[in-house]
Parts: C-alpha cells; sequence; structure tokens
C-alpha cells in the first residue's frame, strides 16, 4: 500500500516534470521569430509589382526592421513567461508533496486512533526507578524496574526472551538453571504495576480532593 | 564610297545586335536585416527562365538572393524603369 502510494507520487512528479519540459519546448517554438516577420515582407514586396519604387522598397525594410525588434521584445517575454511557468510547476509540485503527507499524516492519525496509546518514545529512567511512555510517567518497583531494563536491552538487539531468560539474566545464572514460571511471574508482575498505572492514566483519572472520573469524551460513551 | 557604306553596314549590324539586347527587371533581397531592391540588368537569354538562372548567380555573387524575375524586355522598355531601379538600373 505504502509501497504503490510512493510510486504514484513519483509517476505524479515524473508527470509534472514532462508537462514542465513539453510546455518549455511548445512555447520556445512557437512563438515567431525575426525571419517570420522577414518572410512576410519579402512575401509581400514578390506579390505586389507596384510596391517597387524607392519609397515602397525603403517603407518595407523599415517594416521588416520593426518587426525584428518586436520579435526581440516577444523573446524577453519568452524568458519571463518560462520563468513565471517554472514557478508555477514549483508551486504545483510543493502543493502535490503537501497533499500527499496530509493524506498520509490523517491515515497515521486514525491508525493511532484505533489503536488507542501508541509508544513513540520509552525512557527509562533508573535514578528515579520510573518509566516513561511518550508523556506518562509510569513509577515501578525495583524489580519490575529490572525487568524493564533487562527486556528494552533486548528489544534493542532485536532478541526476544524466554521466561527462563529473563529470570537468567537478572538472577546472575545461566538459563538452564532458572525455572520458566520465575521468569513468567516477573512480567506478570511488571504488566500489573505497569497497567494498573496506566489504565489510571488513560482511562480512570483521579483528580485530587473530589474523586474519579472517565477520561472519555461524553461524546464517544455509548451504553447499548 | 565603299568604305562608307561598308562603315554603314557595319554601324547598321551593329544598332541592329544592341537592338536585339534583352533586359529583364527582378526583385531581390540580402537577410539580416532585410534589405530589398528592384532592378533593371542586361541578360544574354531573352526567356524569363534563361535571365532567372543568370541573374541568380550575378547576384548571389554580390551577396543578394534573387527573388522574382518580373519580367523581359527589349531597349524600348529602359526608360520607363529606370527611376524606379533608381541605383539599381543596369548595376548586376
Amino acid at each position: 500500500m505504502r509501497r504503490s502510494g510512493e510510486r504514484l507520487v513519483m509517476a505524479g512528479l515524473a508527470g509534472i516534470v514532462a508537462l514542465v519540459v513539453a510546455a518549455a519546448v511548445l512555447l520556445f517554438l512557437n512563438l515567431p521569430d525575426a525571419g517570420r516577420f522577414d518572410a512576410e515582407v519579402t512575401r509581400i514586396f514578390i506579390e505586389n509589382d507596384d510596391l517597387t519604387d524607392q519609397g515602397s522598397i525603403k517603407l518595407l525594410e523599415i517594416l521588416a526592421q520593426s518587426g525584428t525588434a518586436f520579435s526581440e521584445t516577444l523573446a524577453s517575454y519568452r524568458v519571463v513567461i518560462f520563468v513565471l511557468m517554472v514557478f508555477a510547476f514549483a508551486l504545483l509540485i510543493v502543493a502535490l508533496v503537501f497533499v500527499v503527507l496530509l493524506v498520509g499524516m490523517s491515515r497515521r492519525l486514525q491508525r493511532i486512533e484505533r489503536a488507542g496509546i501508541e509508544v513513540n518514545s520509552l525512557l527509562i529512567a533508573r535514578e528515579e526507578n520510573t518509566v516513561y511512555l511518550n508523556d506518562l510517567g509510569f513509577k515501578l518497583t525495583d524489580a519490575a524496574m529490572e525487568t524493564m531494563s533487562v527486556l528494552a536491552e533486548a528489544r534493542m538487539d532485536d532478541d526476544v526472551l524466554t521466561g527462563a531468560q529473563i529470570e537468567g539474566v537478572i538472577s546472575g545464572r545461566s538459563a538452564e538453571e532458572c525455572e520458566e514460571a520465575a521468569g513468567a511471574t516477573r512480567i506478570k508482575r511488571l504488566r500489573d504495576a505497569l497497567g494498573n498505572q496506566m489504565i489510571s492514566a488513560l482511562l480512570v483519572k483521579n483528580i485530587a480532593r473530589r474523586g474519579y472520573v472517565l477520561a472519555v469524551d461524553k461524546e464517544r460513551v455509548k451504553v447499548a | 564610297m565603299t568604305r562608307f557604306a561598308l562603315a554603314l553596314a557595319l554601324g547598321m549590324a551593329m544598332a541592329g545586335s544592341a537592338q536585339a539586347a534583352c533586359y529583364a527587371d527582378y526583385k531581390a533581397k540580402q537577410d539580416n536585416p532585410l534589405r530589398l531592391h528592384y532592378g533593371v540588368a542586361e541578360v544574354s537569354a531573352c526567356s524569363a527562365g534563361g535571365a532567372q538562372s543568370e541573374l541568380a548567380g550575378r547576384l548571389a555573387a554580390a551577396g543578394w538572393t534573387l527573388l522574382q524575375v518580373v519580367g523581359v524586355f527589349g531597349p524600348e522598355g529602359l526608360q520607363e524603369r529606370q527611376d524606379r531601379a533608381g541605383p539599381y538600373f543596369l548595376r548586376f
């Protein structure tokens, strides 16, 4: 989905660039040059036999010269038009990129809303015995803190630990000597401690000296 | 007397050849910047086609491009075209 979307964006950008090039070529090909005016004056000279006296010929030459001057003006216009066109297309490209970014962002936001909580940062502050998930701080016991640190280190190494391995790392023995159940218990305690606080922070808020309230918009609550 | 007659005959013959001379009026141009002229020139061939090729070569040597041969005529047509051809009257 994301890959094909990127390809689509690339194709769109390439299309816009192709449009710029095509428009530039058309612009530079279609504007008349000095030779066009001269050819027109020459045609008039050939077709009219009574334009052969000195005065008429002089006038025709002046006509051709003014045409040449006009075509020089046109050339400068052409440059101005081209610069404006490049600006316009640059803006078009930027607008397209922003639209794509916006679409991607809104999709991500929808996913986040559905997932409930997405962890953008996990900070383990050992001195405070606290784990910060995004901006929420959760206080943990020493034992739970150990478990959390082991899991975090394993995650950074892309490792998956069994209960016995967790217990082994924390107690300092080899994993074979440890029981799976001991590690599972540590995980359960960590989950309890974290889950309790997470739920209290996210869902059931405690307002000091007033009481408890659900941290949900009242429009979103439905009782079937 | 015979001498005089001979001279007369020679003179007549020369006049006859002058009578047979052909002229053409034409239009030519130079490019960048565009310059035009209308001129009259003597040509050896008394046809528009012959004058065309002859004049094209002669004008090209002087840097001009022949556009069109308007017509071929005898000496009797020179007078009326002298004014219009101006500096290009019998120049090439």
